[in-house]
C-alpha cells in the first residue's frame, strides 16, 4: 500500500515564521524556554518519534 | 522524564531532551500524525495502542531571531540525517573531519570523508569530496564539447543508496571570457549515502573515483582520474532492538 504524499511545507510551523514559544522540561526536569535557551543563537528543533522504542 | 533520561545517559546526549507528555505541545504545533496507524501498516509495523501521539519526524532549523529558515522532514520515518551531517548542511557549520583519504591526481588534489565515522541502520551519511585545483588551472563542472567534467563514482556497495552528487556553486559561470562551467581554486561535492541494508552488514571501505579533465591558459589536460578509499564502520545498536516487522513494499 502506498502512503499519500505529504506536504511538509504546510505540516507545523511554517518557513519564514518565527518558531511559537516553547517551555517543557528536560531529561534532568528542568523547564526549558526554546527561544531563551538559544541566546540569541541559531539553533536545531528535532521532533523524532521516541526514546522509548 | 526518566525514559528520556536514560536516553540521554546512553548515548552521550548533553544537549536539551524537552519531555512533551500527552503530545499538548506537537499537537498545538500541528506535528501530530493522526494517520500513524495506516502509514504503519505501509511499513508492516503491527498496531500497537502506544503509538499515538506521534510527530512527523523532522527538523526546523531557527535562525537567530528564531524564524523556520528551513524545514528538513522525510517521507519514510527511516531515514535521517546523521547528527553532524545535520549541524553541517544546516547550520554550516563544517565538523572538522575524522579519518580523511587524500591522494593526487593531475593539477587536482582530493580529499574526502564522512561527516560520521559509522552508520545505522537507514541512516543517511554525507560523503564529502574536496578537490584542490593547482593554481592557473581549472576543471569542467558541467558538460561541454572541450572537456568532461567532473564527476563522482561510488564503487557499489549491496544495500547502500548513492544518492545525487551536489557541487558547490561553479566560478566563472557569468564570465564571459573564461570557460563558462569551470571550477576553480577549491570546490567541494557532497553525496548523500543511505545505508539500507539489514542490521549486520558490517565494516565497509567505499571506493570512490574522481573523474575531470582539467585545463588551464595553455593547451588542454588529458582526462584525469583520483581513487580514494573512505573507511566507516557499522555502528552498534544501544540500548534497544530494531522492531521485527519489516516492510514488505
Amino acid at each position: 500500500m502506498p502512503l499519500p504524499p505529504r506536504d511538509f511545507a504546510t505540516i507545523g510551523p511554517r518557513q519564514g515564521q518565527r518558531f511559537p514559544d516553547v517551555r517543557l522540561p528536560d531529561q534532568t526536569g528542568r523547564l526549558v524556554d526554546l527561544h531563551a535557551h538559544r541566546a540569541g543563537l541559531p539553533a536545531l528543533v528535532v521532533f523524532y518519534r521516541s526514546a522509548e522504542w | 522524564m526518566a525514559i528520556l533520561s536514560e536516553f540521554a545517559a546512553n548515548h552521550g546526549i548533553t544537549y536539551p531532551l524537552l519531555s512533551d507528555e500527552g503530545s499538548q505541545v506537537m499537537r498545538a504545533l500541528g506535528l501530530i500524525n493522526a494517520r500513524v496507524q495506516e502509514d504503519h501498516a505501509a511499513y508492516g509495523i503491527a498496531p500497537n495502542p502506544r503509538h499515538v501521539g506521534l510527530p512527523y519526524p523532522g527538523v526546523f532549523v531557527l535562525d537567530r531571531d528564531g524564524v523556520v529558515t528551513e524545514k528538513r522532514f522525510h517521507e519514510s520515518y527511516r531515514e535521517r540525517d546523521t547528527g553532524a551531517g545535520l549541524i553541517a548542511q544546516a547550520l554550516a557549520v563544517v565538523t572538522p573531519p575524522g579519518t580523511v583519504a587524500q591522494a593526487d591526481g593531475m593539477a587536482v588534489s582530493a580529499r574526502a570523508w564522512l561527516d560520521s565515522p559509522t552508520y545505522a541502520f537507514f541512516q543517511r551519511v554525507t560523503l564529502t569530496i574536496e578537490l584542490s585545483i593547482a593554481a592557473g588551472h581549472y576543471v569542467y563542472g558541467d558538460q561541454r564539447e572541450e572537456g568532461r567534467p567532473v564527476s563522482i563514482e561510488i564503487d557499489p556497495i549491496a544495500g547502500v543508496e548513492v544518492g545525487p552528487t551536489r557541487w558547490s556553486k561553479p566560478r566563472g559561470a557569468s564570465g564571459t571570457d573564461g570557460p563558462p562551467w569551470a571550477h576553480d581554486g577549491i570546490v567541494r561535492a557532497t553525496v548523500p549515502l543511505t545505508f539500507a541494508a539489514a542490521p549486520g552488514g558490517g565494516d565497509h571501505v567505499l571506493g570512490v573515483t574522481v573523474r575531470y579533465q582539467a585545463g588551464d591558459d595553455g593547451p588542454r589536460l588529458g582526462p584525469g582520474s583520483i581513487r580514494l578509499a573512505v573507511p566507516i564502520k557499522e555502528a552498534p545498536l544501544v540500548g534497544r532492538s530494531l522492531p521485527t516487522a519489516t516492510a514488505t513494499g
